[in-house]
């Protein structure tokens, strides 16, 4: 029996649609229309000389508006972050009572106490503000450690970056689409991980007994984590198996192809919204913890565990890739469709293992993500042109490319933030973007193609 | 439900300033996209040349405001050459990736603290439509009167825009149409079913694709420039990746590779953006639930809108990639 | 069975020039048009084409054979600027070849056709055949906007590509969208759109693949008419009772190199070529041919 694409599409929408919002739901904001979202963040290093943007609560927030009446004053939360209703969208004055920082802390120069809101910066319902404490550069560091340190943390978002790259290197090589959703599928993992690990399914309560569950039916990251990378495969295998792959067999172009992808990625960034909210969240274990030093360079257990696991991922995928015959298989599509098939390789079986795999270690990267800094909705769309920067640097469509070429990002991008500013620390990976292109069009681990 | 008002607005919504800039962003992405084949998803940084080319005369040049329109064209141009110069060569989606990595960066520059000399920061720049609004009241339109018929009545200021954005949508109507009729237009249209048979025939590929690029490019400045206007400030957070997918929406919607197609599909994408807008507002006065769950509340009826726009992309995409009028014997973005 | 052909003089001069050319693999040819020399291209180690010395004589229709592989179209690609071989050097009328970017190479009187053809299914024939014409002023964007400037030379050219439709009988479909002519017909409209640019030397890569017998013949008097016309051609086929029956001289590839050169009737008894073709569909057909 075939059943339409159309019929496909709407199953897979209504089962992931509903189990995300049903694992969701719960998360309730402010009802109001409109709010202040004013978030308090300690940039200065600790004494792990670490910047992790640690939240500061107990501040007090004041929200006025333009006649100069106060609307409310709040005191950040734990998490460093008073949300504050407004009756509609206007212009609001948001001071932040300097006396009542912690001792010792400062405000930045670059977000002072006083900060206007306008009407036009409610670009949706909900405005941010953020106030940062302490100074980014600390000067006791040395130079070269700040560079060790640096180009530590470069490795732990080159990991990530390597981990979600490999999807999207295959799937373009197997099936020529450049899949603008990727980024999506990051944060699928994210966001799962996060319901098992801190939204919790109470009807999986009855667990309990195992340990790492809980009666509320929330799992250790431990359980969550697996648990996320798996539902990631699963979305990946949906997605091959609802629309790309019924696409192919009808010959639906690539250009159309990718441009369905790009709506993908605005239905499911915005369904994450929806559910999720703008905020960034914490996983529920290891938020915070205190750093091991290794001479210059400090990390904390968590960062370190999280390294080498990553690292045992990426090291499983290669030599799978390298010595099973599935992955010769799909090393083989990649290279050559033409002449994998005609070497009787079944190239859709081939297509579908590598969604699924590329789903899981898209959720994998989106879950190390989130540990490393938070959950939040756009947690892979952020990262999608990284990885654009990545696989091509590795050369499209080479599994072995995209995991050096995301590695080679990630410590470019942190590394690079001692001389450009953070918040432009990207930038960089544009630059070299462009340098491939100019100099070396089939990146560093691919071949030049064969023109007729 | 107040069907009155949920009409009225979408009615406003068909033809409002939204679609005006839409219009004219689309127009250019056609000529890249649908005429073309250059999968230009950088869109909004074009737009971003335009608005921070009039936003920069009054924040950082301190020159009279129309000094921005050659300004802002200068900076478009000088985007499509970095976009266009790496990637025109390559297969079409290195352009794709380059394009949306551009935007960004220039996104992520415009609103730093760095450059907030320059630019502003995240704040943006406000304070430069003086004069446009000044000869808006030279032709005697006032700004707080109103103008025009239910359910099309704006404020003097709205109307002003509103003449000069369709008035501009008009002439660049009309130039993308005469020139897509002319042996220029062919060549790009070859290109996008074929670029080797087109250089086979002793046409430089390459040049044409800059071109079509930059003068798409540049008609989305323009764009970038009403939408500035109509707002009376610059935002760098309005030229995200986002604007530039939606701007994709309504030209599929309305059809690629036709002139009133983006025109067409932007007053669509924004009557019934407007209409659902309004409609689900209205719905979700009161949290929509079964039992426990709850299905929609007010502060997710944006969202919602969103997600009904990416569906319909996709929808589109599987069914009627020509668009809603589109012919498909003559649409084609993917040559087969 | 050549006895009743007529040829023209300038192609009749290029038959009796190439009776006396060595058949040896690079032979030098009297008045060649385009020469080559050490072509050499590599994809990853593999070398697909390595070819000592190449001439095609002028006002000629030579053929370019081999079996699968041999590097006919790369060196087809290399010769028109669209791929660029790891070393080598080429002339065409006189002028180095080398770094020249495949459009200029057509619009220096060199045209090619494609193995799999490049009709563009969503413009009508006769736009087809109108993009095919040179140096159009409308071509220029800023001219575009301006009819005036172009509308006198776009009616010469539609009139020069009506000319050439009838004389390939494919004027009752002029307003057609080439997407829905035949295979044959797309071979036709291609060749027809080449013949738009002027062009002195016709390369055309596999004229008769996919074409029906019926046109095949056709389609045979339409590139001996090129010929007749002054235009040098030529051509990569499989199809040996086409190469036999029309060309002046025959080159073939194996493996990269040049291994043989004659007329077709050395061709065809050739042992070296024999070797190469053995054991292939081709080398039925070329020993049939004999």
């Amino acid at each position: 029996m075939k059943s339409s694409p159309i019929a496909r599409l709407l199953i897979l929408a209504t089962a992931i649609f509903s189990v995300l919002g049903f694992a969701l739901s719960p998360a309730q904001a402010e009802d109001s229309e409109y709010a202040l979202r004013i978030q308090v963040k300690d940039q200065g290093r600790t004494a792990d000389g670490k910047t992790d943007n640690q939240p500061v609560p107990g501040v007090e927030i004041t929200v006025t508006d333009s006649t100069g009446s106060v609307v409310e004053t709040g005191v950040t939360d734990a998490e460093g972050i008073v949300i504050i209703s407004v009756p509609t969208r206007a212009d609001y004055t948001v001071s932040l009572n300097e006396a009542t920082l912690p001792s010792g802390e400062q405000l930045d120069a670059k977000t002072p106490a006083i900060q206007n809101v306008l009407t036009d910066s409610f670009v949706t319902k909900t405005k941010v503000v953020t106030y940062f404490t302490g100074d980014s550069q600390n000067v006791s560091q040395s130079g070269f450690e700040r560079v060790a340190q640096r180009f530590s943390d470069g490795i732990r978002l080159g990991l990530i970056l390597a981990m979600c790259s490999v999807g999207l290197s295959l799937i373009f090589g197997t099936t020529g689409l450049t899949n603008f959703a990727h980024g999506e599928m990051v944060t699928f993992g994210g966001i799962m991980a996060f319901v098992f690990n801190v939204t919790g399914l109470t009807f999986l309560g009855f667990l309990s007994f195992i340990p790492g569950i809980q009666d509320d039916g929330t799992f250790h990251i431990f359980w969550a984590a697996p648990l996320g990378i798996i539902l990631g495969g699963g979305f990946g295998w949906a997605l091959n198996k609802g629309i790309f792959g019924p696409l192919r067999r009808r010959g639906i172009g690539l250009v159309t192809q990718m441009v369905l992808t790009v709506g993908l990625s605005i239905a499911l960034r915005n369904f994450f919204l929806s559910r999720f909210e703008g905020r960034t969240r914490p996983f529920a274990d290891f938020s915070l913890q205190r750093a091991w030093d290794f001479g210059p360079v400090s990390i904390t257990p968590r960062d370190f565990i999280m390294s080498i696991l990553c690292l045992a991922i990426l090291i499983v995928t290669a030599l799978g890739l390298r010595f099973t015959r599935l992955g010769k298989a799909t090393r083989a599509v990649s290279d050559n469709p033409d002449l994998a098939s005609a070497t009787g390789i079944d190239s859709e079986k081939v297509i579908r293992l590598v969604w699924i795999l590329g789903g899981c270690l898209a959720a994998a990267g989106g879950i190390f993500r989130g540990l490393d800094e938070q959950v939040s909705f756009d947690m892979g769309g952020r990262l999608l042109f990284l990885l654009f920067a990545g696989i091509t640097l590795g050369g499209l469509g080479s599994a072995f490319g995209a995991l050096v070429g995301g590695f080679v990002i990630g410590i470019l991008v942190e590394v690079s933030s001692l001389v450009v500013p953070t918040e432009l620390k990207t930038a960089p990976a544009l630059v070299i973007l462009i340098l491939v292109l100019l100099l070396r069009p089939e990146g560093i681990l691919g071949r030049a193609q064969r023109v007729g | 439900m107040d069907w009155n008002l949920i009409f009225e607005n979408s009615l406003k919504g068909f033809i409002g300033i939204n679609a005006v800039y839409f219009a004219i962003a689309a127009l250019g992405l056609n000529v890249q996209f649908g005429y073309t084949g250059l999968l230009n998803f950088g869109q909004a940084g074009f737009m971003a040349c335009g608005a921070y080319g009039l936003g920069m005369t009054a924040h950082y040049f301190d020159i009279s405001f129309w000094w921005g329109i050659p300004i802002g064209i200068l900076f478009s141009v000088v985007l499509g050459l970095l976009m266009g110069i790496p990637t025109l060569r390559l297969r079409a989606d290195y352009l794709a990736i380059v394009t949306i990595a551009t935007a960004e960066i220039i996104r992520l520059v415009v609103r730093s603290v760095k450059f907030k000399t320059y630019f502003g920061g995240s704040d943006g720049i406000n304070g430069f439509s003086g004069s446009f609004r000044k000869l808006g009241n030279d032709f005697g339109i006032q700004e707080s009167d109103k103008y025009g018929f239910w359910p099309f009545k704006f404020t003097g200021r709205e109307f002003w825009v509103l003449i000069v954005g369709w008035l501009l949508v008009a002439i660049f109507g009309f130039v993308v149409y005469k020139l897509m009729k002319s042996p220029w237009g062919r060549v790009l249209k070859a290109i996008r079913e074929d670029e080797d048979a087109v250089k086979s025939l002793g046409k430089n590929v390459y040049s044409y694709k800059m071109q079509s690029l930059i003068l798409g490019g540049v008609i989305g400045t323009v764009s970038g420039m009403i939408f500035a206007l109509d707002r009376g400030s610059v935002q760098p957070d309005n030229y995200s990746r986002d604007l530039t997918f939606y701007i994709l929406t309504a030209l599929v919607l309305g059809g690629v590779a036709k002139v009133s197609g983006s025109i067409v599909g932007s007053m669509m994408f924004w009557g019934l953006f407007t209409f659902m807008d309004n409609f689900l507002r209205q719905v979700a006065k009161d949290p929509v639930s079964i039992g426990n769950f709850t299905i929609m509340k007010s502060t997710q009826v944006g969202q919602l809108n969103f997600i009904l726009i990416g569906i319909t992309l996709i929808l589109l995409m599987v069914f009627r990639p020509q668009g809603v009028f589109g012919n498909r014997k003559e649409m084609a973005f993917d040559g087969r | 069975m050549d006895a009743e052909r007529t040829y023209g003089e300038t192609a009749a001069q290029a038959r009796e020039a190439l009776q006396s050319v060595d058949r040896v693999p690079g032979s030098r040819k009297p008045n060649p048009i385009l020469t080559a020399d050490n072509i050499r291209r590599e994809f990853g180690g593999i070398v697909a084409v390595d070819v000592e010395h190449f001439e095609v004589q002028k006002g000629s229709i030579t053929a370019l054979i081999g079996p699968n592989g041999a590097g006919k179209t790369t060196f087809f690609n290399l010769l028109t600027g669209f791929d660029q071989p790891n070393s080598g050097q080429w002339n065409f009328n006189g002028k180095s070849m080398d770094g020249v970017a495949s459009h200029r190479t057509a619009a220096l009187g060199m045209v090619r056709t494609f193995q799999l053809t490049k009709s563009l299914t969503k413009l009508s024939v006769i736009e087809n055949m109108r993009l095919g014409a040179t140096d159009q002023k409308g071509e220029k964007w800023w001219n575009g906007l301006f009819a005036g400037l172009w509308k006198g030379q776009e009616a010469e050219i539609t009139e020069r590509a009506d000319q050439l439709l009838t004389r390939f009988k494919m004027d009752h479909m002029r307003d057609e969208y080439a997407g829905s002519l035949s295979g044959g017909q797309r071979k036709l409209l291609e060749m027809a759109r080449a013949l738009m640019t002027n062009p002195t030397l016709v390369m055309l890569d596999e004229p008769m693949a996919g074409v029906n017998p019926a046109l095949k013949q056709s389609l045979n008097q339409h590139i001996r008419g090129l010929r007749d016309d002054g235009m040098t051609v030529l051509f990569v086929e499989h199809d040996m009772d086409m190469v036999h029956d029309i060309s002046d001289w025959v080159i073939v590839m194996a493996e990269g190199r040049i291994i043989a050169e004659g007329t077709p009737d050395d061709i065809s008894s050739n042992t070296a070529v024999i070797d190469a073709y053995l054991g292939t569909r081709q080398g039925q057909s070329l020993l049939e041919g004999e």
